[in-house]
C-alpha cells in the first residue's frame, strides 16, 4: 500500500482505492442494523404494527423518547448506572493494579500458586457463583445497596491477569535506579510504575465499565427495588407485554437512550479506546 | 450555657416527639409490584379510568385512582421486565418480597407450593368478596388445594381472529354472516385447501418462528378436547399419546400443505395478518382492540370485509374445551399488621370492582357480573368469545413450573412440525424431558 496523499482518494494507488471503497461499504453494512433502530425508534408503534415498512415513511416522531424521558425515573436510573460502573471500574483499577504489582514484582510465599488460584476465577462463570452470592448478601442486607451492585464487579481474574503481565513487562532496572534512591515499595508502585500501565489501565478501564454498564443479570435480581434500577433494568421494566409487536417504536428508542451514555463516551475518548483494543489484540 | 443547653434539648424532645409520633396520621404502604410496562408520559397521573387504553394505560390508571380515593393507603408500584418472575423469585429468597404483586394463574402454584404467597379466603371475604363472584375458568385458576390464592382479574386465551375479506373469497362464510369453523381435523385440511385455491394465501398466519406459547397452547387445546387427562398426575405428564400424536399430526399437516404462513415471529406474525396475508391469525385476546382499530382504518385489509374473532373450533368429539390462563393479583406471606390487612382488602376489592375497566384491555373478565353485563357485551367482539368464560380450561391447579413445562413442549413440537425430528421422537423426548423437570423439584 502506498503513502496517503491526505484522505484525497484520487492520489491514491488503485489498490488503494479498491480496499477503501470495500472499507466503506463495510462500515455502511455494519451500520445497517444501527440505522434500522435510529429509524424504527422514530416511528410511531401502531403505525409500525401495521406495516413495518413504514419506517421509509414519514411522518417521523420524537414522542418516543419524550416517553422514556416522562418516565419518572430515568434519570434515577442513569446515575444509578453511573455510580455501579464508576464503582466497579475504579475499585477494579485500584484492586487489579496493587494485585499486579504484588504478583510481578514482590517474593513471597506462594505467589506462583496464589496467582494460578487467581487465574483459576476465569474458568469460574458468574452462574455458578449466583445463588451463593446472592443468599450471602441476603444474609448481609446487601440487597438494593450500591456496594450489593459493585462488590461482585471486584472479582477480576482477567485484570489482575493483564496489570501482572503489563508490570512484568516494564524492565526492573527502573526499580532498582529507584530502590538506589531510597524510594518505598509503594512510591516505586506508585511514582514510577504505575504511570507506565496507563495503557493497560485505559484498556482494563474501559472493557470493566462496558461490562458494568450492560449487566443485566445481577442487578436484575440484587437491585429490585424501582430506585435501585440500573438504566439497563430499568428500561426493560417500562416495556410492555408484547413489545416487539405493539412497542416497536418504543423499544427500539430504549435501546438507543441506553447506548447513548456509551456512545458520547466514545466520542471522547475513542482515541484511547482504540489503541486499548488493539493494544490488547496485539498482546 | 445552661440557656443554651435547656434550649437545645427542648429542641431535640420536639424532634423526638415528632419522630415517634403515633402513625395514625401516615397512610398505610404497600408496595405494589407488576408487569404491563410503564406508560407515566401518557397515564402517570391519569385517574379517569374510562380514559385509559391499554393494559398499562388502564392499569397505571386505576392505581392512581385507588391512591386517590384512598387517602389512607398508598401504594407504591414497582413496574418489571414481563414477566418478572427471575425477580420476584430474588425477592422472596432475599426475605424481601412485595406486598402484592401480579403472578399468571398457571404460576400461582409455584410460589403457593412454597408458602410464598398467603391464601386470600379470608382477606376477600372481610371485604364482602365472595367466590361466587367469579366465573369458573377464573375461579379454577386461582383454586389451588380448596383455598384462593390470588384475585383473578381476567382469564385470556388463544383466538381465531378471522379476515372476512379472504374468507368470503374462499366461500367460507355462513348464510348469517358469520364464519364457516371446521368441525373436525379433516374438515380443517379440507377448508384450508380451499381456502388456497380460491384466495392463492394460506389459511393460517402463525408465530412459528422463535415462539413456544402458540405450540404449547394449541396442543393443550386439543388434548383437552379429546379428554386426555395428561396431567392426571401432577408430577408426571403422559404425553406420548395417540391424542398427542393426532395434534401434531394435524399441525405438521397444515405446515407441509403450505397452509400457514412460515418462519414468523410473533411481530412479524401480526404485520403479516394486518398486511392480509392470510385468514386466521392465531392469537391472543390481547389485540383483540388493534386488529378491531385496524378494521376500522379505511385501506386496511381488515377494512375490506371486516374481522371477525372465535375461540378455536371444537375439532374433536370430547370436552368443549380450549386453554385459558389469567392474570391475578396475588399476596406475599408476610407478618402484618392489621392496618396493612385492611389495605391488601381495599386493594383487592378494589380491582374486583372495576373489572370491567380491566376488560376493556381485551382480556375476559373475571368477574361474573361483568361478563353479563351490557356494558362488556357492547364492547367489540366480546360477543363471540363470552363463551371462553366457560370453556377456558387450565392445567390442573397443582402442576408446577409451567412456563417451563410450555418451553419444552414448543421446542419439541417446533421440531417435529418443521421437519426436524420425527413426531414419535418430539413426543417420547417431550415427555421424559418434562418429567425430568417436575421430577426435580
Amino acid at each position: 500500500m502506498s503513502a496517503a496523499t491526505g484522505g484525497n482518494i484520487i492520489g491514491r494507488s488503485f489498490g488503494d482505492r479498491v480496499i477503501l471503497i470495500l472499507a466503506i461499504a463495510c462500515a455502511l453494512i455494519m451500520m445497517a442494523p444501527v440505522l434500522w433502530v435510529v429509524g424504527l425508534s422514530l416511528k410511531d408503534n401502531k403505525e409500525l404494527m401495521a406495516d413495518m415498512n413504514s419506517v421509509f415513511n414519514a411522518p417521523y416522531t420524537l414522542n418516543n423518547y419524550i416517553n422514556i424521558l416522562a418516565t419518572s425515573s430515568v434519570f434515577r436510573w442513569v446515575l444509578n448506572s453511573v455510580i455501579v460502573s464508576g464503582g466497579v471500574t475504579l475499585a477494579t483499577l485500584v484492586l487489579s493494579s496493587l494485585a499486579g504489582y504484588g504478583f510481578a514484582r514482590l517474593n513471597f510465599p506462594y505467589r506462583n500458586t496464589l496467582f494460578i488460584i487467581v487465574l483459576l476465577g476465569l474458568a469460574v462463570p458468574e452462574q455458578a457463583v449466583l445463588i451463593a452470592r446472592h443468599q450471602l448478601f441476603s444474609w448481609l442486607k446487601f440487597h438494593n445497596t450500591y456496594h450489593g451492585l459493585i462488590l461482585p464487579g471486584l472479582s477480576a481474574p482477567f485484570g489482575v491477569f493483564l496489570m501482572t503481565q503489563y508490570f512484568r513487562a516494564i524492565p526492573k532496572e527502573l526499580d532498582e535506579a529507584a530502590l538506589l534512591d531510597n524510594a518505598s515499595r509503594f512510591k516505586i508502585f506508585w511514582k514510577v510504575l504505575l504511570p507506565l500501565t496507563v495503557p493497560a489501565q485505559a484498556t482494563l478501564g474501559i472493557f470493566t465499565f462496558l461490562g458494568a454498564w450492560n449487566d443485566y443479570f445481577w442487578p436484575l435480581i440484587s437491585g429490585t427495588k424501582k430506585d435501585m434500577y440500573t438504566l439497563t433494568v430499568g428500561i426493560a421494566s417500562t416495556q410492555t407485554n408484547f413489545a416487539q409487536s405493539e412497542g416497536l417504536g418504543f423499544l427500539m428508542s430504549q435501546a438507543v437512550f441506553a447506548s447513548a451514555p456509551i456512545l458520547i463516551l466514545y466520542l471522547f475518548f475513542q482515541k484511547y479506546i482504540v489503541t486499548a483494543v488493539s493494544g490488547a489484540a496485539v498482546r | 450555657m445552661t440557656h443554651i443547653l435547656r434550649k437545645y434539648m427542648l429542641a431535640a424532645a420536639s424532634v423526638i416527639a415528632l419522630v415517634g409520633a403515633s402513625p395514625a396520621f401516615a397512610a398505610t404502604e404497600l408496595t405494589v409490584q407488576r408487569f404491563f410496562g410503564a406508560c407515566d408520559a401518557d397515564w402517570g397521573k391519569n385517574t379517569d379510568v374510562s380514559k385509559a387504553v391499554g393494559e398499562c394505560g388502564i392499569i397505571t390508571s386505576l392505581i392512581n385512582k385507588f391512591n386517590a380515593d384512598n387517602p389512607d393507603v398508598h401504594v407504591t408500584v414497582t413496574t418489571v421486565e414481563w414477566p418478572g418472575y427471575d425477580q420476584l423469585t430474588a425477592q422472596f429468597a432475599a426475605g424481601d418480597p412485595p406486598d402484592i404483586v401480579t403472578i399468571h394463574q398457571s404460576v400461582l402454584a409455584d410460589y403457593q407450593s412454597k408458602g410464598l404467597i398467603m391464601p386470600l379466603d379470608d382477606v376477600l371475604k372481610s371485604v364482602g368478596v365472595a367466590a361466587s363472584d367469579f366465573t369458573d375458568a377464573s375461579l379454577g385458576g386461582v383454586t389451588k388445594e380448596g383455598k384462593i390464592y390470588g384475585l383473578p382479574i381476567d382469564n385470556w386465551t388463544m383466538l381465531y381472529h378471522i379476515n372476512m375479506d379472504l374468507f368470503k373469497k374462499a366461500d367460507l362464510v355462513n348464510a348469517d354472516g358469520t364464519p364457516k369453523l371446521p368441525t373436525s381435523p379433516e374438515e380443517l385440511l379440507a377448508q384450508a385447501k380451499q381456502f388456497k385455491e380460491k384466495t392463492g394465501k394460506p389459511y393460517f398466519v402463525q408465530n412459528l418462528a422463535n415462539e413456544v406459547a402458540l405450540y404449547t397452547r394449541n396442543l393443550y387445546t386439543y388434548l383437552f378436547q379429546q379428554d386426555s387427562a395428561f396431567f392426571a398426575d401432577p408430577k408426571q405428564v403422559k404425553i406420548n399419546t395417540p391424542e398427542a400424536k393426532k395434534v401434531l399430526e394435524l399441525y405438521k399437516a397444515i405446515y407441509d400443505n403450505g397452509d400457514t404462513v412460515k418462519d414468523l415471529d410473533y411481530a412479524a406474525s401480526i404485520n403479516a395478518f394486518l398486511a392480509g396475508e392470510g385468514g386466521v391469525h392465531l392469537n391472543g385476546t390481547w389485540v383483540i382492540g388493534d386488529y378491531n382499530a385496524s378494521s376500522e382504518t379505511a385501506g386496511t385489509a381488515l377494512n375490506k370485509g371486516g374481522y371477525a374473532v372465535y375461540p378455536y373450533p371444537q375439532l374433536f368429539g370430547g370436552k368443549k374445551a380450549q386453554y385459558a390462563d389469567g392474570h391475578s393479583w396475588a399476596v406475599s406471606t408476610k407478618d402484618r399488621s392489621d392496618e396493612e390487612n385492611a389495605a391488601i382488602g381495599k386493594f383487592l376489592k378494589f380491582f374486583h370492582d372495576n373489572d370491567f375497566d380491566w376488560s376493556r384491555t381485551g382480556h375476559l373478565p373475571a368477574v361474573k357480573a361483568v361478563l353479563d353485563s351490557k356494558e362488556f357485551k357492547a364492547l367489540p367482539h366480546r360477543d363471540t368469545i363470552a363463551s371462553i368464560a366457560t370453556l377456558g380450561t387450565a392445567l390442573p391447579p397443582t402442576v408446577q413450573r409451567q412456563f417451563a413445562i410450555q418451553d419444552i413442549i414448543g421446542q419439541e413440537m417446533s421440531s417435529a412440525i418443521t421437519g426436524q425430528k420425527e413426531i414419535d421422537a418430539a413426543l417420547s423426548d417431550m415427555e421424559s424431558r418434562i418429567n425430568e423437570l417436575l421430577a426435580n423439584i
